[in-house]
């Protein structure tokens, strides 16, 4: 476990950025408890102080996980967020996307939304913008067209490009 | 009561335990082998092959087993075990032969005398101690006039002349002569292109750190390598939190910053004129102003000498 090095933290922020913008602040400057981001073993963990100097004193082929995992790094330096990031990216997205009963299944499987499953849509949402899914069950992904473009779309056109569901606790057991 | 028949009926079903052929089979126990010399028996050999290579394969193994139960045995909790001689037959080098050192400057200059290289033993016979003493190293002979405790001056010697630092200075040139000329061989036998190359490294690695940053903030070239022996380096874990929300705001501000000097003209797409272009070619370079002037008429216009 260590702290991000400054390229590890832009490439971090700037993902989180994509979805939830300037609420990023909140997550860094938190008025009830001071919050860190932390690596190990190539996944980043959002933790509060207090969790994270106990976790100081496990040793690090012991230590699985603690507070929330936000993501991992690729071996090739790019991160990746894992759906766990699911609740403080709800908290504070900025572009919200509600789909239809019918197409929630679908998307749990893993699939994209197609603008026949959209429900509804926060207005002036760009094309390319990480958005949060919102139904009975959450996910998020990241929009392929903007909301002016969704209009004149046909209806089996992909509206959003699946990152994560909550379907991958149960398909992907590596998940922590 | 006569066994005869019995008798000859059993050792009719059991060959016997000797071996005889034209040529002795030579059994190895070491190498638990044995290497057949005899040539082969063309008849048998057509006839049946399966039946001619096992005769062939247990006449060896007979004769192998023989030499087995001949050899002394030790015994243990498993039954006796037979002590295996040294192996006689010379299995081939798996590695090729290492390559000769190449000569150094003295071994030259010997071979061209012809001198031969004489052993010296490590320790030598000290009259006085009456015992073997090495020769160097740990109350080596060599260091003896700076380890006694009383030594002769001579007459024309200067006051403060010091035999125990004169010694010892005198062995120390020694050893550094004797490494100057090990470094000068190894110069003369290394290839002349590896020497060079390892001196590019050396220098790209000395140039790259030698910046006001030490190389922190240099652009990586495409396909340039990590400098060897140069290690990251993190922050402490348990970090004042303070100070890390601090770094990751200024961060995050300095992104914000840098998104909003990348960021492209919002209404790009919108404006199918790109209105600074146009004004550029209608004014034919001179700008805005100069077309508010020409729309105002030609009162405007600056009339006779300046």
């Amino acid at each position: 476990m260590r702290p991000l090095t400054e390229d590890e933290s832009k490439a971090v922020f700037a993902k989180l950025a994509n979805y939830i913008g300037k609420n990023l602040v909140h997550l860094i400057d938190r008025p009830d408890e001071p919050y860190s981001f932390r690596l190990h073993k190539d996944r980043v963990f959002y933790v509060s102080e207090a969790q994270m100097r106990l976790g100081i004193s496990v040793a690090r082929p012991n230590l699985i996980s603690l507070g929330t995992c936000l993501g991992k790094f690729t071996k090739s330096g790019k991160f990746k967020l894992h759906i766990t990031a699911l609740d403080y990216l709800a908290q504070y997205a900025k572009y919200k996307i509600w789909i239809k009963p019918n197409g929630e299944m679908p998307f749990l499987y893993g699939n994209h939304v197609l603008k026949a499953h959209l429900g509804r849509i926060t207005e002036d949402t760009p094309e390319h913008q990480g958005v949060v899914v919102f139904s009975m069950s959450d996910g998020f992904g990241v929009t392929a067209r903007s909301t002016v473009d969704t209009r004149k779309l046909d209806p089996t056109a992909i509206i959003v490009f699946h990152q994560a569901d909550v379907g991958e606790y149960l398909r992907d057991e590596v998940c922590p | 009561m006569d066994v005869s028949d019995i008798l000859a009926s059993h050792a009719a079903k059991f060959q016997a335990t000797t071996v005889e052929k034209d040529i002795h089979l030579d059994a190895d126990p070491g190498c638990l082998a044995v290497s057949d010399l005899n040539p082969i028996d063309e008849e048998s050999y057509n006839l049946n092959l399966e039946e001619h290579l096992q005769t062939l394969a247990r006449d060896g193994t007979q004769v192998l087993i023989n030499a087995l139960f001949s050899l002394p045995t030790t015994s243990s909790p498993d039954g006796p075990l037979a002590q295996l001689p040294p192996p006689v037959f010379q299995l081939p080098r798996a590695k090729p032969l290492p390559k000769p050192k190449p000569p150094t400057k003295w071994e030259l200059f010997a071979k061209a005398k012809g001198i031969q290289k004489k052993r010296k033993e490590k320790r030598v016979w000290d009259e006085e101690k009456q015992e073997w003493v090495n020769r160097w190293g740990k109350g080596g002979k060599n260091k003896q006039v700076e380890d006694q405790w009383i030594t002769e001056v001579p007459h024309n010697a200067e006051v403060n002349f010091d035999p125990r630092k004169e010694a010892r200075d005198e062995r120390k040139v020694r050893i550094a002569k004797n490494e100057k000329q090990q470094q000068q061989n190894l110069a003369r036998q290394a290839n002349p292109r590896e020497t060079r190359k390892r001196e590019i490294e050396r220098d790209l690695v000395q140039t790259r750190i030698s910046t006001a940053s030490m190389g922190r903030f240099d652009k990586q070239l495409e396909g340039e390598k990590k400098p060897h022996g140069i290690k990251r380096k993190f922050n402490p874990t348990e970090e004042n939190a303070e100070d890390e929300r601090k770094a990751s705001l200024a961060l995050l501000s300095k992104i914000e910053s840098d998104a909003k000097k990348m960021r492209k003209d919002p209404q790009r797409e919108d404006n199918i004129v790109n209105v600074r272009k146009a004004i550029r070619h209608a004014s034919k370079g001179k700008g805005a102003l100069a077309m508010a002037g020409k729309s105002d008429g030609k009162g405007n216009k600056r009339k006779g000498k300046r």
